[in-house]
Order: structure tokens, then sequence, then C-alpha cells
């Protein structure tokens, strides 16, 4: 699992590749850190090569959302591959962060 | 009753730090189909009870062990069921409340959602205790 940063830019550029699972769900939490403090809330994360998450992965994405609703930000999810769009819709999640 | 092919059978003892080993075990079993999109729904499923047995079945500081049993139905339409059974204190999963789905972001808990995610995933969840052990089975249906 990898998490790229690209700040500098508005929204903040996000990619996240691999599988997040039992095994590195704290550190997908660790790499997301910066931005769920820093002054930039807007936030743009390419989920294209995300390719699993459990719960624990579920976790961190609504911890990110409500850090960015915190600070009056937006958090958009993008090119979602379908079966872990189904994830986020079964649970819900669909409705409460942005996924284009 | 159906029939089943043979099983794929293991008892892991002792299982803490090893819910990784243990969903690899399960997911490599033969009686789990090759189909991508079925596997996805089987792995992240069996993630989510498997790690909280591991995690929470046997009081913190003690260790203990679960077994794994994966079989394939003969019968048409086919079930993979996939049973765990475990010696820890008596928990059945399926009485956890679903989360509210509808709420609003900053209403979200965070967490809880594992068990609901394999309610949802799979076809049967069964819960029974077992003399001094806790058993869970799940069924998927095979569709061709």
């Amino acid at each position: 699992m990898e998490v790229t940063i690209i700040s500098g830019s508005k929204p903040t550029k996000v990619k996240v590749e691999g599988r997040i699972d039992t095994t590195n769900a704290a550190q997908f939490q660790e790499k997301l850190d910066p931005l769920m403090k820093g002054e930039n809330p807007d936030i743009e994360m390419d989920c294209a090569e995300l390719e699993y998450t459990s719960s624990q992965g579920l976790r961190t994405f609504l911890m990110l959302q409500k850090s960015v609703m915190a600070r009056g930000g937006k958090l958009v999810l993008t090119n979602m591959r379908p079966q872990v769009r189904e994830v986020f819709d079964i649970t819900g999640f669909s409705n409460i962060i942005t996924i284009r | 009753m159906n029939t089943s092919l043979a099983h794929t059978v293991k008892r892991f003892e002792p299982i803490n730090g090893r819910g990784a080993e243990i969903i690899e075990f399960i997911m490599a079993a033969p009686q789990v189909p090759e189909d991508p999109q079925l596997e996805f729904k089987v792995r992240l499923s069996v993630e989510e009870v498997v790690e909280n047995v591991v995690r929470y079945a046997y009081a913190e500081g003690t260790d203990g062990f679960l077994e794994v049993e994966v079989a394939l139905t003969t019968d048409s339409p086919q079930v993979l069921r996939i049973t765990l059974k475990d010696g820890g204190l008596p928990f059945d999963p399926l009485t956890k409340e679903d989360p509210d789905i509808t709420l609003s972001a900053e209403e979200r808990e965070i967490g809880g959602l594992g068990i609901f995610l394999c309610k949802q995933l799979m076809d049967n969840l069964q819960y029974h205790r077992e003399g001094e052990c806790n058993v869970l089975v799940m069924e998927k249906n095979i569709t061709e």
C-alpha cells in the first residue's frame, strides 16, 4: 500500500495504491496523518489503484472526512474501482464522502 | 444437510498476531473458487471475522485456538461454507447492532463496520455455542 501526497496544489492531490488490510491499516492511517491537520483541507484522492480496503481502512477514510469537514474543507475520492465502491456503498460511506 | 467435498481444516494455536496468516490459509483453500469478485467479498468477510477473533476472543494477556474449516457443497447451487471455532469468551457477533448508515459524517461513529460488512457480503451467517466454544458458520452461494 502506497500513499503519495502532492502538497502545494489546491486541492491537495493524493494517490492511494494497493491494498488496505489488517496488516497495514495502521500504516495507512499514519500516512494520511499530514492530511488530518494541514492548512489546506481540500483533498482530491485518486483511488484508481486502490484494490481493496477492509473496515479498518474505512475507519481512516471516515476520520479523514470528519477532519476535513471540521476545517471547512472538502474530500473527494475519484476513479474508485467497482468492488471498492461497493464497500463504500454497503456501509453508507458513499453518502457521506464525495465519490466522483 | 448438504454433502460436501473434501474439507480443508486447520487448528491454529496460539493465534495472537496471526490474523493475516489465518486469512491467507482460508483464502488459499482449494474449495474457494477462483473468481475475483467472489474472492474479494469472501476475503473481506473472512478478514473481518478472523481479526475479531484474534483480537477479542481471548481475554487480554491470554491466548487460545482458532479452528477453521472450509467446505464446498456438491449440491447445486454450490455453497462455500467457512466455519470458525474458537474457545474464547462467549460472543455472538451477529447480535451486534448494525450501524445506522443513514447518519451524516459528523454523526457516524468511527469503527463498528466489520461484522456489518460480513453480514452484507455473505449469504448466510449463523452463530452457536458448542460446549465451551464459539462457532460461526459463514456461507456464500456460488452462482455460475
